[in-house]
């Protein structure tokens, strides 16, 4: 990125604590991610995976602890907040394109209005990212008009337009049909190979084998364990761990 | 051996006529009565309206009264009372152009082209101004007329669309509010809501025109027809306000975040992505609000204002015309028919074009 990078890690997360209500959804979480490392968090469900990279950019809101990202603080500064959000892209689940807008103006709106680029160069990098993703000919559709995998690649490159420094995928695949499953991890390995910093809650182990650098496996609100993809999968230390392995490798 | 599927052939116009309407004995005497019946009441209708009736004021009240059917010459003799009430004669152009200035300003503001906040604002300024101007004078050499003798359409008019004009955006703060995190904000926005639509409308009207003045202050209290207005739009903004936030409701919460997610402030969040599927979504009743607004001006009558249906009543009320009250009724039912029917098409129009995005 061109922007001038304070030194630190990209995500430092310590002693996080997250309830709702009385249910304690993260424990004491201690998390650090490199400039340019690939995270990918497994659990099984309500371990606290998606709370805790919604925690990143304040989504969530978290009860204790501190989250440091890109060297700012997130606390009740909304300045602060924005500032974080501004540099730090989220792919969800369901997609959540923007329907009243074509994919183009999906892809253009918020560096318009928030980063406040003139519309000829938004158009540009919304037309060079829809290009990458490889939809560049669904730029004048509506979203209601695609397929749910060229609608998670209309979201990875509305992100994309941002030109964040960290990209968090929250399941990105988990409701895409089987077939569709390839062409957004293909996009996500890309992106990976280009030095992108990416924090992936996803149950694709394949994709953790080929571009993360480390795998993150929580469970009950706390990471169990975490190493990198080859050591994770052939000789993981936890039992919870090598169980839900089984589980997911098994089929 | 090839087998060729063909399609029952389509029956004729005819044909078809015959199979719904003739198909037993006792159908076809039921449709040929029904048949009967029908044509009778539409030449009675078209026969009173049209081939015995009066369409000329010639002759006088008299004339017309001797009749057999519809006694037109009402209309042409009072038009102008009923179109303009008790504005006075000579200005009666101005309250007729103050009648299409708002209109114009209505129909441009309804075309897509003028859909920017820039645009906008100076259909509406200028139109608003124009129509001030005209009615009210005291400059530009026309006489004054004062809001106490405004009248008829023209008036109606006004009061609708200056309703709309204040009521609508009230009503999406009001919503906004309601929707608040902060639960002493949210609550009490649900009171002012509730309160106000538990109160009937002519109790509102009747509290701002008549009961204000003794509470505000003389520099405060502006013209009756202000206050009135104010109420009116009051009144709109607590119905539409709920109609807002139910369009709100049926955003999903993962729009808002992902405009979160992207770093768009709140009101970029609500101006950009919540409030153009709310309102998309609303869009039906916001319509019918519209149209209930409409022919609720007609209760503005009640606090001493001669809007169209009120100069109506004074243009068969006074003298001669007394026995042609239903033709001037009609007339009038035919005003507002044009005005809401034509509110109706255009909320067709705007779902139409808003499904675009949904397919």
């Amino acid at each position: 990125m061109n922007s001038t990078l304070p030194s630190g890690p990209a995500v430092r997360i310590e002693g996080l604590d997250k309830y709702y209500g009385s249910f304690h959804a993260l424990r004491k979480i201690n998390l650090s991610v490199e400039r340019g490392e690939k995270i990918v968090i497994c659990g099984p469900s309500g371990s606290g995976k998606s709370t805790l990279i919604r925690c990143v950019n304040r989504l969530e809101q978290h009860n204790g602890g501190r989250i440091t990202v890109l060297g700012t603080e997130l606390n009740d500064d909304v300045g602060n907040i924005d500032g974080i959000r501004r540099e730090v892209g989220m792919v969800f689940q369901h997609f959540n394109l923007f329907p009243h807008m074509t994919v183009l103006e999906n892809c253009m709106i918020a560096p318009m209005i928030v980063r406040k680029r003139p519309r000829a160069e938004a158009e540009t990098t919304a037309r060079r990212f829809l290009e990458k993703v490889r939809i560049p000919e669904q730029a004048m559709k509506f979203p209601g008009q695609l397929s749910g995998g060229q609608q998670q690649r209309v979201a990875i490159a509305r992100a994309l337009c941002m030109q964040p420094q960290i990209m968090l995928f929250d399941e990105p695949t988990s409701a895409l049909d089987p077939e569709m499953i390839a062409e957004v991890l293909d996009v996500m390995v890309t992106l990976a190979s280009e030095g992108m910093t990416m924090i992936c809650v996803t149950h694709e182990m394949g994709f953790a084998r080929r571009a993360a650098d480390r795998v993150i496996f929580m469970d009950g609100g706390e990471i169990v364990e975490q190493a990198p993809p080859e050591e994770f999968f052939t000789s993981s230390r936890n039992e919870r761990t090598r169980q839900f392995l089984s589980q997911v490798l098994g089929h | 051996m090839e087998m060729v599927v063909v399609a029952p052939p389509a029956p004729g116009r005819l044909e078809d006529l015959r199979r719904r309407f003739l198909a037993t004995p006792l159908q076809a005497l039921l449709s040929l009565v029904s048949l009967a019946v029908m044509v009778f009441l539409a030449w009675k209708l078209l026969n009173w309206a049209v081939f015995a009736a009066v369409f000329t004021t010639s002759g006088g009240p008299v004339a017309c009264q001797a009749a057999a059917g519809a006694c037109w010459s009402v209309i042409a003799a009072r038009w102008r009372i009923i179109l303009f009430g008790l504005y006075p004669f000579e200005e009666q152009w101005r309250s007729a152009l103050a009648c299409v200035s708002v209109v114009v300003m209505t129909v441009l503001s309804c075309i897509p082209a003028f859909w920017t906040g820039r645009r906008i604002a100076l259909v509406w300024g200028a139109g608003a101004s124009l129509y001030y101007v005209l009615m009210k004078g005291g400059v530009l050499g026309l006489p004054y007329v004062g809001e106490e003798a405004w009248g008829g359409l023209a008036l109606t008019l006004f009061i609708f669309v200056t309703t709309c004009l204040i009521g609508f955006p009230l009503a999406i703060c009001l919503a906004l509010l309601r929707r608040s995190d902060l639960p002493w904000i949210s609550r009490t926005t649900g009171l002012i809501i509730d309160g106000v639509r538990s109160l009937p409308l002519i109790s509102i009207l009747f509290t701002f025109a008549i009961v204000l003045p003794f509470a505000l202050p003389q520099w405060l209290q502006g013209d009756k027809l202000y206050r009135v207005i104010l109420g009116s739009a009051l009144f709109f903004s607590a119905y539409q306000a709920e109609i807002v936030r139910g369009g709100m409701q049926g955003v999903p919460s993962g729009q808002e975040e992902a405009a979160m997610a992207l770093g768009m402030s709140y009101w970029q969040r609500i101006s950009r992505i919540v409030l153009p599927q709310a309102m998309r979504n609303a869009l039906p009743a916001t319509i019918n609000q519209f149209v209930v607004a409409f022919k609720e001006t007609s209760l503005v009558v009640i606090v001493g204002f001669f809007e169209i249906l009120a100069s109506g009543n004074a243009a068969y009320g006074t003298g001669d015309w007394r026995f042609a009250y239903v033709e001037v009724y009609a007339f009038i039912a035919l005003i507002y028919f044009v005005f809401v029917f034509s509110l109706s098409r255009y909320g067709a129009y705007l779902e139409r074009r808003m499904a675009v995005g949904e397919r």
